[in-house]
């Protein structure tokens, strides 16, 4: 009976130990730590951080006690983050890869080919285009992952250095002050500071060729009173569209009538007299 | 070493444990709805029936026998059993957590698996080497692995069958179990 008893001890007491080791070994809470820290992560698995995305970069915070402060996508927010939840300092940000600077991507308009190949590679849809388009990138929104760069065919994506910081456009538009600013900015080569003030007159808008406004938003971006011009453009392009269908109407039920007065004239001539119906009858039957 | 073919080929076919010895059905039925989870599940149940049948050889043979201790014997399986699965969670959940969390309840729930407790059990009176212990709870795994997951991939294809509503569900299932399990009987005698 006591040795049953302590060999039952013992056989329990083997077990729980090598369990303990096992699990020091390979400490399951890893996980949920790791978990924890890509969620904090920006997710564009852009691998600025020396480590070949999000998820292997988290691993490394968790397990290899990676710096916090590597990651220049998600700036000085997710050093915040991780500082807090891993209760370590909050450091500057070290892009351990580039040179410091943070940089967005902007596409060579004259040599982009609008293939589309940028778009799926965008991990935060930033880019805007269409199939034999100009494609567009949307600077607020661009983190500087240089993804897009590897699948464009003729290599017309630059990484620039963000000048200023990243202006977020503000509901409370201010007056126009004919800066300009928003000129050399249009890929399109339109005049979005004459637009703005035409607002009203569809005609002079239609020669201002408002119609290739591609709504691209760059003018929004360097606009500093703030205006929301794209939005203004759109509804403008909306009110032309509609007075141009109008016209359309008019001139298709116009050339209708036309040929359908052209049509009734050829009529009477085949038919020189046409009489009566009995008469159509004989002819009819004379022809059969 | 012919000897050892003989031991798997009996008990991965002749003597499966599912089919013939209709141990270990909880978690034949209850992994088999996808074919991933289902391998998951084999390959945890294999790792698990291997080291069972191993350990539990060793302690009845070195521990039980000797201090005459065999009374103890399911209690003390059942432990070993116990820390086994609990030691394979713990390496699948760091190791595999997409795995882990696809498997879930159904780790723990090989403790409960008959077939685990079932081989130790019988390596008492079967085993006559620690060698042949191992090899016979290997076979023992991989005819489970094999059944669970030609059983997960027929359960795959379901859907697309017209199957008569009265049947859906479980009664299907317990069929298709029963004609795989009379295949299975079609290899009787040739151990």
């Amino acid at each position: 009976m006591l040795t049953g008893t302590l060999v039952l001890s013992l056989v329990g007491l083997i077990c729980t130990g090598l369990l303990l080791i096992a699990t020091r070994r390979f400490n399951p809470d890893d996980q949920e730590v790791i978990t924890l820290i890509l969620k904090e992560l920006p997710q564009t698995q852009c691998a600025q951080c020396g480590y070949p995305g999000c998820r292997p970069y988290a691993e490394a915070i968790a397990t290899e006690d990676a710096p916090i402060n590597r990651c220049p996508p998600g700036g000085d927010n997710t050093i915040r983050a991780l500082a807090n939840l891993l209760g370590r300092q909050a450091l500057p940000l070290d892009t351990a890869g580039g040179d410091g600077v943070v940089k967005i991507a902007q596409i060579r308009e004259s040599e982009c080919i609008g293939c589309t190949l940028c778009l799926p590679a965008c991990p935060v849809d930033a880019i805007i285009g269409a199939p034999q388009m100009l494609h567009a990138i949307i600077g607020e929104a661009c983190t500087g992952c240089e993804l897009c760069i590897a699948p464009c065919p003729v290599d017309c994506i630059d990484m620039l250095p963000l000048e200023q910081p990243v202006v977020t456009p503000s509901t409370t538009a201010l007056p126009c002050i004919h800066c300009g600013d928003c000129i050399p900015v249009c890929p399109k080569q339109l005049t979005p500071v004459q637009l703005y003030q035409q607002d009203q007159s569809l005609d002079v808008l239609a020669s201002l060729r408002l119609a290739d406004c591609i709504e691209c938003g760059l003018c929004d971006r360097v606009c500093p009173s703030n205006i929301p011009l794209t939005n203004t453009f759109a509804l403008a392009k909306q009110r032309l569209a509609d007075r141009e269908a109008v016209v359309l109407v008019a001139e298709q039920t116009e050339q209708r009538v036309n040929q359908h007065d052209a049509r009734m004239l050829q009529a009477q001539s085949v038919t020189s007299k046409p009489d009566s119906s009995d008469d159509l009858l004989a002819r009819l039957k004379g022809q059969l | 070493m012919p000897e050892a073919l003989v031991i798997l080929l009996t008990t991965i076919f002749v003597n499966n444990f599912v089919t013939v010895q209709f141990l270990g059905l909880c978690p034949f039925m209850g992994a088999s709805q996808k074919f991933d989870s289902a391998i998951g599940m084999a390959a945890a149940t294999t790792f698990v029936l291997t080291l069972a049948s191993a350990v539990s050889y060793l302690v009845q043979n070195y521990v039980l026998v000797p201090f005459d201790l065999e009374y103890l014997r399911i209690i003390v399986f059942i432990v070993i059993i116990a820390s086994l699965v609990q030691f394979a969670e713990i390496v699948i959940r760091a190791t595999q957590p997409l795995l882990h969390s696809i498997l879930g309840v159904f780790i723990p729930l090989i403790t409960t698996n008959c077939a685990v407790l079932g081989v130790a059990l019988m390596n008492v009176h079967q085993a006559v080497s620690f060698v042949s212990a191992v090899l016979y709870g290997f076979g023992a795994a991989l005819g489970f692995s094999l059944l669970l997951i030609m059983f997960a991939a027929i359960r795959e294809q379901q859907p697309d069958e017209n199957i008569p509503m009265a049947f859906r569900g479980t009664a299907i299932n317990m069929v298709t179990a029963g004609l795989l399990s009379l295949a299975f009987m079609g290899f009787t005698g040739m151990g």
